[in-house]
């Protein structure tokens, strides 16, 4: 039984229909993380589910427990806020202690919790401190104490982690993740950051325009993204992408470029036959070109001029000019320092890595 | 149901019944009885044959005409409130030192009773033992008996009224002055122009919002001017400083003619609303500003 | 009605921008003539200003032999509080002659009762339609905006009416009650304002933890509330005890409040006019609302402009 999900879900404001007929369903302990760029719908999404919007039309369920027409606190959820939301009169504990205003426990219970809750998050000699006197990293934390103490089995983060700076961003993101294995909860997370979907979820749905344009595990959605917006919002460097033309000739299925240059592209899964002259767009990931002489067969080469290199420390991306437009390599950083701008290179992409979706359609075939 | 959708309505009921029943109800049954032949008591009955019975006398009513010409006259001369809070508030602004001692100096009147503030200037302007006799024991024939003449008791009004009123529009147009850009003066001192000119070209019309705003408010207090006329002169001599709130509830009391009272009220409705609408038409002309300017 | 409440309907209209320019730090130098000339005019305003509170003060201090010598701006020969005195403990208001001490007493009792019934209406009034989603909020509120604006006297008598019909007509409970409602429509207009900036995510973390009308109100919003709560605190203090026209209509004569005793002490037209007796009785009404006005002028000042225009 899916732990939430959401039926045929509509969400209009006035006349404009920011989500149609939508639906999802995520299983118990999953981390699903809502990602798209900004307007894409995701936060829409988490706030239907929160209750903190209605649904125009739809239904939403929480294990077997239909929610739609439920008010916030009684659909068994608990959210962690962007701006941490913490109320600023109140102290941590204050804090705490409303976190469990609707529960109605004996006050035993609720020591006991904010005390259980302090010594996981690590912010027992806070309690009796304002939200004004804590650092951003310890807001964070009281905010997701807030939501961890009522115990449900569903929590709601709205990009978290945005407020704060990038060390403390690497950090949190460990320790939601490891919450997450402790406590065994199911998590919704709205992010536009795709390395922090990348790192914690356990299922990604993207979103853009208020359609989910795919739902699988980051591995799924990485390499083998649905369309073209998939392909192109994940992935930094982003995805290469090239028009090209499909050759079929003797069961050897070839990608033609506009210049001419040719891809054997024979070992790709194709979903359907390939169709001789098929416009197509080839999407190739900078992490799948290696440079130097080809080794044995499989292999197509291109010869290109070095525009720039990038380097990082620990990476490299290498910028070269193919079909009169940048291509991104990420390369070994001492190999990207040998290079001069204007020289030419050798270089090999692996033609199984390739991803190939429909021109007209954009979707992967 | 929902019940997030229902506490929120609960608590509203009795703001609501309030603004029904206080306001909009009350409102309705003035109009009503402004209609009817009321006197003493209502009398619900419209003779709709001469439905208009008490506008009409209203308009021929040389008291009503006194009030209507006082109000002008009142407008007119509070407006010097604004004028003289802009000069005290440009100078303050520019000035700096001793800010917060003349603004406590010049807002204090408002902190007090208007009530008061008649009892002090109707003592101020005795003419027997009060500034006139003063200045005449020092040899300057001035004349400040302007309470007990019927053609200059509005000017003793409109003297108090100011000085009870500057300090707060003082204080606004303080506000306007402070959200003025700094580099504008320092612009202004590089080109080499005058500071008066830099007031009238560049200030006044940046502040042109504060203006209307203080004119408008202006406007609405001095319809409702009530407090100051009982204090100062009590409609009178005779009933050369009535004013319309006056003239109504002087025709509610002392004439126990409700009906005729009520036709009055409408009228300081109708007076109300012609200052009103161009408000309403200002804050969203401002409101569309600011969201343009986003 | 009184200039303070006019100073409401700023609240409500919202116009003035407050956007406070940084201080602009000037270097020290020598007043320069314009400074001094500056500075002379502002203060001769200031003295015109101070003149008729100094001679308020004077007066009362002064006796009556020493007023009818004219000389309304010498200090007082001898000082003394009799005039005091018989204003607070003698004064005539129509009939009775028990001194303003009544007046001040009524007053007192009016301003309670009212500071509470209008300041916890409107906050709560404010907080349901600022935070929570009700569908008739915005006409609601455009209502109000209007009802801020009506002239009293299209409403009093109806109001005189209905007071009297549930038998209040005459006590201080109907003055009371009446400043409450009449002060509604701007008091919630000015907490509505500044509870809509109070940042959504805060309330609606309080709908997923409580969803509790009262319970959020109480624990979250008030609190919150301090610096609004002390500015209308102030405006409602100054106008109730300076209002004149509520108390002379719903007072009564039982229930009148110290400025419509004052009002009929100085417009008296019988007998000779004792004026260090008004005097004195001008300042003990004026007192309250100027000690408030002085210990916390800034938050006054605040109140009339900034504060409560904030849109």
């Amino acid at each position: 039984m899916p732990a939430v999900s959401f039926e045929h879900i509509v969400k209009r404001y006035g006349a404009v229909t920011v989500l149609d007929d939508l639906n999802l369903a995520i299983e118990d302990g999953d981390f699903l993380v809502l990602l798209g760029p900004s307007g894409c719908g995701k936060t829409t999404l988490l706030n239907l589910l929160a209750g903190l919007l209605e649904v125009s039309d739809g239904r939403i369920t929480i294990g077997d427990r239909d929610v739609t027409e439920l008010d916030p606190k009684d659909r068994g959820l608990a959210m962690v806020f962007q701006s941490y939301a913490l109320y600023p009169t109140k102290t941590v504990r204050g804090n705490l202690k409303f976190g469990l205003a609707a529960s109605k426990l004996p006050s035993e219970e609720v020591e006991r919790r904010i005390a259980w809750v302090a010594k996981m998050l690590q912010i027992e000699p806070l309690l009796d401190r304002k939200p004004a006197q804590l650092s951003g990293g310890q807001r964070q934390r009281v905010a997701i104490g807030r939501a961890i103490i009522k115990k449900v089995d569903v929590f709601l983060f709205d990009e978290p982690l945005s407020n704060l700076d990038a060390k403390l961003r690497t950090e949190m993101r460990l320790e939601i993740k490891k919450l997450h294995d402790e406590l065994k909860s199911t998590v919704v997370y709205v992010t536009h950051d795709q390395i922090e979907a990348m790192t914690m979820a356990t299922k990604i749905a993207v979103m853009d325009g208020g359609v989910i344009q795919q739902f699988g595990t980051p591995d799924e959605v990485y390499e083998h993204p649905a369309n073209l917006f998939v392909a192109g919002f994940i992935g930094a460097p982003a995805m290469n992408m090239r028009s090209a033309t499909l050759a079929v000739k003797a069961g050897k299925v070839e990608a033609v470029f506009k210049s001419g240059a040719r891809l054997d592209v024979s070992d790709y899964p194709f979903q359907a036959p390939a169709r001789d002259g098929l416009p197509v767009v080839i999407g190739m990931r900078p992490e799948h070109f290696t440079i130097g002489e080809p080794a044995s067969g499989g292999t197509a080469q291109f010869t290109l001029p070095v525009l720039s290199a990038e380097r990082t420390g620990s990476d490299a991306t290498l910028y070269l000019t193919f079909e009169d437009e940048m291509l991104a390599l990420r390369v070994a950083p001492d190999l990207a320092a040998g290079l001069r701008v204007g020289s030419t290179v050798p270089v090999q992409f692996q033609a199984g890595k390739a991803n190939l979706f429909d021109a007209q359609t954009g979707r992967r075939i | 149901m929902r019940w997030s959708r229902i506490a929120p309505q609960l608590a509203l009921t009795p703001a609501l019944a309030i603004t029904a029943v206080a306001f909009v109800g009350s409102i309705g049954w003035t109009i009503y009885l402004s209609f009817t032949r009321s006197r003493r008591l209502p009398e619900y009955g419209i003779d709709w044959s001469e439905w208009g019975r008490q506008y009409d006398r209203l308009f021929r009513d040389a008291g009503w005409e006194i009030s209507l010409r006082n109000l002008i006259v009142l407008g007119l001369g509070s407006a010097l409130a604004i004028v003289f809070g802009f000069i005290l508030a440009a100078m303050i602004d520019k000035e700096k030192r001793g800010e917060s001692f003349f603004r406590t100096v010049f807002l204090y009147p408002l902190a007090v009773s208007l009530i008061v503030t008649g009892a002090a200037w109707r003592w101020i302007l005795n003419p027997t033992l009060g500034a006139q006799s003063f200045l005449r024991s020092l040899g300057w024939e001035v004349d400040f008996n302007w309470l007990a003449q019927g053609d200059t008791a509005m000017y003793a009004i409109i003297l108090a009224s100011v000085w009870q009123s500057a300090g707060f529009y003082m204080a606004l147009m303080l506000a306007g002055l402070k959200g003025i850009n700094t580099e504008i003066w320092s612009a202004a001192k590089l080109d080499g122009v005058p500071l008066w000119r830099v007031y009238l070209e560049i200030i006044i019309p940046m502040m042109k919002f504060t203006f209307i705003t203080c004119a408008i408010l202006l406007s609405l207090g001095v319809i409702k001017a009530y407090d100051v006329v009982v204090a100062m002169t009590n409609g009178g001599p005779g009933q050369s400083t009535w004013v319309p709130a006056y003239f109504t509830i002087n025709a509610l009391s002392a004439k126990s003619n409700l009906g005729y009272a009520s036709a009055a009220a409408v009228m300081m409705l109708v007076i109300t609303l012609v200052v009103f609408i161009p408000l309403v038409a200002l804050t969203v002309w401002q409101q569309r500003k600011r969201e343009a300017a986003r | 009605m009184s200039q303070v409440s006019v100073s409401e309907r700023a609240a409500a209209a919202g116009e003035v921008p407050v956007t406070r320019a940084p201080y602009f730090v000037r270097k020290k130098k020598g007043i320069t003539p314009r400074s001094i000339a500056v500075l002379v005019f502002l203060t001769i305003c200031a003295l015109f200003f101070c003149v008729p509170l100094y001679v308020v003060v004077v007066t009362s201090f002064k006796t009556m032999d020493q007023i009818r010598e004219g000389a309304i701006f010498t200090l007082p020969h001898i000082w003394t509080l009799e005039a005091w005195d018989h204003a607070w403990n003698h004064a005539c208001s129509g009939i009775k002659c028990d001194g303003l001490k009544v007046g001040f007493w009524n007053s007192v009792s009016i301003l309670f009762p009212s500071l509470i019934l209008s300041i916890s209406l409107a906050m709560v009034t404010g907080f349901a339609l600022a935070l929570w989603n009700v569908r008739w909020a915005g006409g609601f509120l455009f209502l109000l905006f209007i009802c801020a604006f009506v002239p009293f006297q299209i409403i009093m008598y109806p109001l005189i009416v209905m007071t009297t019909t549930t038998k209040i007509y005459g006590t201080l409970w109907a003055v009371a009650v009446i400043h409450a409602v009449l002060a509604m429509p701007v008091l919630t207009l000015i907490f509505r304002n500044y509870y809509k900036d109070i940042p959504t995510e805060i309330m609606s973390a309080a709908m997923m933890d409580s969803g509790s009308f009262w319970r959020i109100f109480f624990e979250i919003i008030v609190p919150m509330s301090g610096n609004i709560l002390i500015v209308v605190l102030i405006l409602q203090i100054t106008s109730i005890w300076n209002d004149y026209l509520i108390g002379v209509t719903f007072g009564g004569l039982t229930g009148q409040p110290m400025t419509v005793n004052l009002a009929n002490l100085i417009t008296i037209s019988t007998g000779t006019t004792n004026y260090a007796h008004n005097m004195a009785a001008a300042l003990l009404t004026a007192i309250p609302p100027l000690v408030v006005y002085f210990l916390v002028g800034k938050l006054f000042v605040q109140g009339v402009t900034a504060g409560a225009i904030k849109g």
